[in-house]
């Protein structure tokens, strides 16, 4: 197989502050062949975007790059801008996350297509649109013919991603690259546009270069993976050796944060990833590594490996081993339980109020007949996609929006109450968001933001306090240095653990978990997952997870509902409902997540 | 689309409403009543009574309200009786001279904008741009009357370029366009210094901003020349809250700006208003109120509409 | 938008952009505020406390000495009537200060008050507020200014109220913007969930998040209220004779601009620019610095 891509010893740095450069990728060498997928993996910090960018020669200004870069044998580093651009888009193509965004909100689909191709093939206006036609019906975009001359807020989510990638393959280049393409979309969504650039990766004899963070999505189509962390690349190979058997324990570590369904117990990596500017000599996964060893730390490990997928490891995973996973006892189904939460006949409309000339709004409603039951110390997982109606679920439990019909907390419906009483009892359910920023207020510091509730419920005093806001530190697993910082100061997984620390505070029966961890990296996903499970054993705490992810809920859950378009397709425990599923879409979804697959049992 | 138009509409036609109904109540508080103000200098008690009772002033305020729309309705504004002359009439004769300063300056202020808030936006950091940047914030803070102050003194008073005040010359007989055209230089200079400085900083604020956005980004990934993204993606972006702006300030192309035009003594509508303040003819006050405020609310209006008509998404809501 | 920088140089709606921030993000931080604050206590120096420094009498006429440029005698010169003007400069920044910085106070209550009660009033109560509103900004303040100028009888009292309740709407409605965005916030929906009342988020809560907002709202609107009684009274409807302030100090140069006195017009053009330039740069320089996460 011929290789499109070659990279050889990249290294890029970036101009980081008053410090002047820094060091963002070290030596990066892989090669993408033509016709197949090259998954590049790693989080947030880890270089990945920026090989991407590097590629493509659209790094910010003031980097320094070194290194080769063949595309089809020609150096891309040697190109000056001119040439570089006719190298883009016509030779390699390129898809980004978030579509809305990054298609042009005043142009026509079609006019934006046939500018890729007209760029670099000229010709006619009208043999453009024929193209741009073409390409929208070989992407999948049903109706094409009609749907040319939309805007791309007219198309939903997945769609619009759908015609980046027809206005990425406009010239039929020889390497695509997609940069987390599927991240926000629906899971059912997204396996769609997986499967849509296999498929044309075959079709095309393209090679793919699919940068993302999250291992799960790319494990059906990947056929080479290449894993980085901080800036380094510690394993590579082909997909198969690799998610059989994997060599470095950073590889291990990330396989197993992934939460798949049917499993026990999350994998957690203690502390961060390094910053660019300290990061440390020698292997850099080292400090976080629970196989480590003094001489790891000494110099940059050099590659090892002779069968299956080569990592930079000193003492890589002999190819016996397996991950284990810690088995817990599945909790039995309580018999009959009084339930802590009862929901009855639960509708959510919203309406808009009639305007001058349009009728009030004839939306249908956002929940419908939505009956449940949560029984002290369970949780109850909520599972949709976006607009099955499950945040609104959430809340109207937590009394945020009207609803019709009741929500009874041990036996007391809200509807009945009023002012006070009706505080007082809120109080008892609590909330933990999805973006742990917004949740805190930027300008309060952190000791204070946990002490609202305390002083809320009447304690005071500084001392009292004091110990109280350390003590709940403490529980999430967090110095009680940090009350003293403010949310900007902390990283995402440390602002979710103030949030849920708040919660705590409160002294809640019931939390309302509304995709707690989605917009966090895996691995600190994993944590607070974990996390939260502990904090339920502990104080008795009853959860109703909210999420997109079936595998996150079904990791977390005893039961399950399964939401779609407001109404509960199906409820069931866990264990019942994904060896059983009884509905088509149920079914769908569970398909959808990532899977337990043999090698990690 | 016809929808959202029947709607603003409808709102803007409410909003006139209450407008106008203040406007009513304002003219009420002028002392003595609007009898006294209609009189003026030549106000005394037995001719305050007859007047009000001729103009059924002394009628219940419920009816002078109906009375007031009526006469609206039909186009009359009130008379000057210090001018002794119907004030619809009297108002047109001034506007025109407004029309034709502010519709100069607006044009010009319009296109140097544009220019100098792309400069602004491409090569933002760069030492243009700064210098932009400070010319803005001078600007902004500049009071029109110190400018045009500073403009008369260097280029009447000191090199006798231009002419100081007026409209015209008033030495000639049958003005040509030459001595219009002089007269206008610097009261349209002045407002261009004052309107360029926050027009272009918004545009180029707008520029930059799109420049950053991640269409910009695919567009160079598909291997776009800069000069084609700038004109073909980024601008008409940027022009839209341009657009909306000058619909805003289309109603100052009527209503004129009472500062300038009097520091030049130029006879616009703005002049007109600050005579009448100053010798209190309330008649000609709250016609052009009245008439400022409705060419506002209608300014406001057209900036929605031509931006809805612009913005693709907008159509949609 | 600001209003005054439209043609008509009418009154600023003293709107400012965060984006403002960002563009002048290469001033120095520390320099625009610092900048800021040298030019505004200069400003407040020479209207507060140096007119009690400068003995002489800014009424005193000296005919033999009319329309003198700048000497060692009068350090500024003097006017047609031969009054000393640097006297009548710091006796006329007394005179538009003491009109403008109360006026600016008064509107900046009346501003936020309305506007809270907008934002976190019933939605009935919003509509009509609004609606009030959108009547009343439909006209430009300059021109309401004029209007009631003309009625009242105008004394520093009546000057300060006349001000003071005309600039307040647009701080009104921006006030009003940024509760209702910041009302539905998760912070703010956590805090309730936590028991908290409506005016306890309101004080806890969202002032602090709108605390930049509204200063540098705040010093826009005192660089306004300079301007627009600066405007009133070049106009001859502001601060009336025999007081002067510095917009009719420019006034009576202007009259006699034939004579090309540049020192009478020059002393109160650059006091006002100094003045709408410091309140522009604290503002500003406020707003980089403390501004930080919202």
């Amino acid at each position: 197989m011929s290789a499109v891509l070659q990279i050889y010893n990249l290294s890029v740095s970036l101009p980081r502050g008053r410090a002047g450069n820094v060091a963002i990728l070290d030596e990066l060498n892989l090669t993408v062949a033509a016709g197949e997928m090259l998954a590049l993996v790693g989080e947030s910090g880890s270089g990945k975007t920026i090989a991407a960018l590097s590629v493509m020669r659209l790094l910010p200004p003031g980097a320094e790059v070194t290194g080769q870069i063949n595309l089809a044998g020609r150096d891309l580093t040697t190109l000056d801008e001119r040439a570089m651009r006719r190298v883009r888009g016509r030779d390699v193509g390129m898809v980004f996350q978030n579509p809305l965004a990054a298609l042009n909100p005043s142009r026509t689909v079609a006019s934006q297509i046939s500018e890729a191709y007209r760029v670099h093939q000229g010709g006619s206006a009208r043999a453009a649109r024929a193209r741009a036609l073409e390409l929208l019906g070989e992407v999948g975009i049903p109706d094409p013919a009609k749907r040319l001359d939309d805007y791309p807020h007219q198309f939903s989510g997945g769609m619009r991603q759908r015609v980046m990638i027809a206005m990425s393959l406009a010239c039929s280049p020889k390497l695509l690259i997609a940069d987390e393409p599927t991240t926000g979309l629906d899971p059912l969504i997204a396996r769609q546009i997986m499967a849509l650039i296999a498929r044309l990766r075959r079709e095309h004899e393209m090679g793919v270069l699919f940068v993302t963070h999250d291992l799960s999505v790319v494990e059906e189509h990947a056929d080479a993976i290449h894993v980085l962390y901080a800036g380094r690349s510690v394993e590579w190979g082909r997909a198969v050796d690799f998610f059989a058997h994997p060599r470095h324990p950073y590889s291990e570590a990330l396989l197993g944060s992934v939460a798949r369904v049917g499993q026990q117990r999350l994998q957690n990596i203690p502390g961060n990833l390094p910053e660019p500017e300290s990061r440390p000599p020698g292997c850099r996964f080292a400090p976080r590594c629970a196989y480590r060893q003094p001489d790891c730390e000494a110099a940059y490990p050099p590659p090892l490996g002779r069968a299956g997928t080569r990592a930079a490891c000193l003492y890589p995973l002999p190819l016996t081993d397996r991950i284990s996973y810690a088995q817990e006892a599945e909790k039995p189904p309580a018999s009959n339980f009084t339930p802590q939460l009862e929901v009855k006949d639960l509708m959510v409309r919203y309406t808009s109020a009639a305007g001058l000339f349009r009728p009030a709004s004839t939306l249908p409603p956002a929940l419908s007949d939505i009956a449940l039951s949560l029984g002290r110390g369970e949780c109850l997982g909520i599972v949709g996609e976006s607009g099955s109606g499950k945040s609104t679920l959430g809340r109207a439990v937590l009394q945020m929006i009207p609803y019709q019909g009741h929500i009874l907390l041990d036996g007391e419906d809200f509807a009945a109450l009023r002012g006070k009483p009706k505080r007082q009892q809120r109080k008892r359910i609590q909330v933990v968001f999805q973006d742990p920023r917004e949740s805190l207020n930027p300008r309060i510091k952190i000791g204070d933001i946990i002490a609202e509730p305390l002083r809320l419920a009447g304690i005071s005093g500084r001392a009292e306090l004091k110990r109280r806001v350390d003590a709940l530190l403490g529980r999430v697993g967090l110095n009680p240095e940090m009350a003293a910082r403010l949310p900007s100061g902390v990283s995402g997984g440390q602002a979710q653990r103030i949030a849920i620390a708040r919660a705590l505070a409160a002294e809640p029966e019931l939390i309302v978990l509304d995709e707690p961890t989605s917009s966090l990296d895996v691995s600190t996903q994993a944590m607070l997952l974990n996390l939260l499970k502990d904090l339920a054993l502990e104080a008795g705490l009853s959860y109703i997870l909210i999420s997109h992810d079936f595998a996150v809920v079904s990791y977390m859950a005893d039961r399950i509902a399964v939401l779609n378009a407001g109404r509960i397709v199906e409820m069931n425990h866990t264990g019942r409902l994904i060896a059983a599923p009884q509905h088509n879409y149920t079914a769908a979804l569970i398909g959808a997540a990532p899977q337990l697959r043999t090698y990690s049992r | 689309m016809i929808r959202m138009i029947a709607t603003r509409l409808a709102s803007s036609t409410l909003t006139i409403f209450i407008l106008v109904t203040l406007v009513f109540f304002m003219a009420h508080l002028t002392p003595g009543g609007p009898a006294y103000s209609i009189l003026g200098m030549k106000a005394t008690a037995t001719s305050v009574q007859q007047l009000n009772a001729r103009l059924g002033l002394d009628e219940p305020l419920l009816k002078q309200y109906a009375i007031w729309w009526w006469h609206l309705f039909q186009g009359k504004l009130g008379y000057s009786y210090l001018l002794s002359r119907p004030v619809g009439s009297l108002l047109w004769q001034y506007e025109i001279n407004t029309l034709v300063f502010y519709t100069v300056s607006i044009v010009l202020s319009t296109i140097l904008s544009i220019l100098l808030g792309l400069v602004q936006g491409v090569y933002f950091g760069s030492w243009p741009a700064k210098l932009i940047g400070g010319l803005q914030l001078a600007g902004y803070a500049l009071p029109g009357f110190f400018v045009a102050a500073m403009l008369v003194l260097w280029f009447s008073v000191e090199l006798h370029w231009l002419p100081a005040s007026g409209i015209t010359n008033l030495r000639e007989v049958h003005p040509g366009i030459g001595s219009y055209a002089a007269h206008l230089v610097l009261p349209v200079v002045t407002v261009t210094i004052l309107t360029v400085s926050g027009l272009s900083r918004y545009f180029g604020e707008a520029v930059h901003e799109e420049l950053g956005k991640d269409y910009v980004r695919t567009a160079r990934a598909k291997g776009v020349s800069f000069t084609t993204i700038l004109f073909g993606h980024v601008l008409r972006n940027a022009l839209r809250p341009l657009v909306t702006i000058l619909g805003l300030s289309f109603p100052y192309i009527f209503t004129g700006g009472v500062i300038v035009e009097s520091v030049f003594n130029y006879p616009g509508l703005g002049w007109l208003m600050w005579r009448s303040a100053l010798s209190q003819d309330y008649p000609i006050l709250i016609a052009i109120v009245l008439i400022i405020g409705v060419l506002t609310i209608l300014g406001n209006l057209l900036a929605d509409i031509v931006n809805g008509l612009l913005d693709p998404r907008a159509s949609y809501e | 938008m600001s209003e005054r920088a439209l043609p008509g140089g009418g009154l600023s709606t003293g709107m400012p952009s965060a984006p403002l921030a960002r563009l002048f993000g290469w001033l120095a931080l520390r320099g625009t505020l610092a900048t800021g604050l040298a030019i505004t206590t200069a400003i407040l120096f020479i209207g507060f406390v140096a007119p009690f420094l400068y003995p002489v009498d800014p009424f005193a006429i000296h005919p033999d000495h009319a329309l003198e440029a700048p000497s060692l005698m009068f350090p500024l010169g003097t006017d047609e009537l031969g009054r000393d003007e640097l006297a009548l400069m710091l006796s006329g920044g007394f005179a538009t200060l003491i009109v403008a910085l109360p006026s600016a106070v008064l509107s900046f209550v009346v501003g936020v008050a309305y506007g809270l009660a907008s934002g976190l009033g019933p939605a009935w109560l919003d509509r009509v507020l609004m609606r009030l509103l959108d009547a009343i900004l439909a006209l430009p303040s300059l021109i309401i200014l004029i209007f009631f100028a003309s009625l009242v009888t105008l004394d520093n009292t009546s000057l300060i109220l006349l001000l003071g309740l005309i600039a307040w709407p647009s701080l009104a409605r921006l006030v009003r913007n940024e509760t209702i965005a910041q009302r539905g916030r998760d912070f703010v929906l956590a805090s309730e969930q936590l028991g908290a009342t409506r005016f306890y988020i309101a004080r806890v809560h969202l002032i602090r998040v709108m605390a930049p907002v509204l200063v540098v709202n705040g010093t826009f609107l005192v660089g306004d209220s300079v301007f627009a009684i600066s405007g009133l009274s070049f106009l001859g409807l502001g601060v009336q004779p025999p007081q002067v302030s510095w917009g009719s100090m420019l006034e009576s140069a202007l009259d006699i601009v034939a004579l090309d006195p540049w020192w009478l017009i020059l002393p109160p053009g650059l006091l006002i620019f100094g003045s709408l330039l410091a309140a522009s740069l604290t503002g500003q320089g406020l707003l980089a610095r403390y501004g930080g996460g919202r």
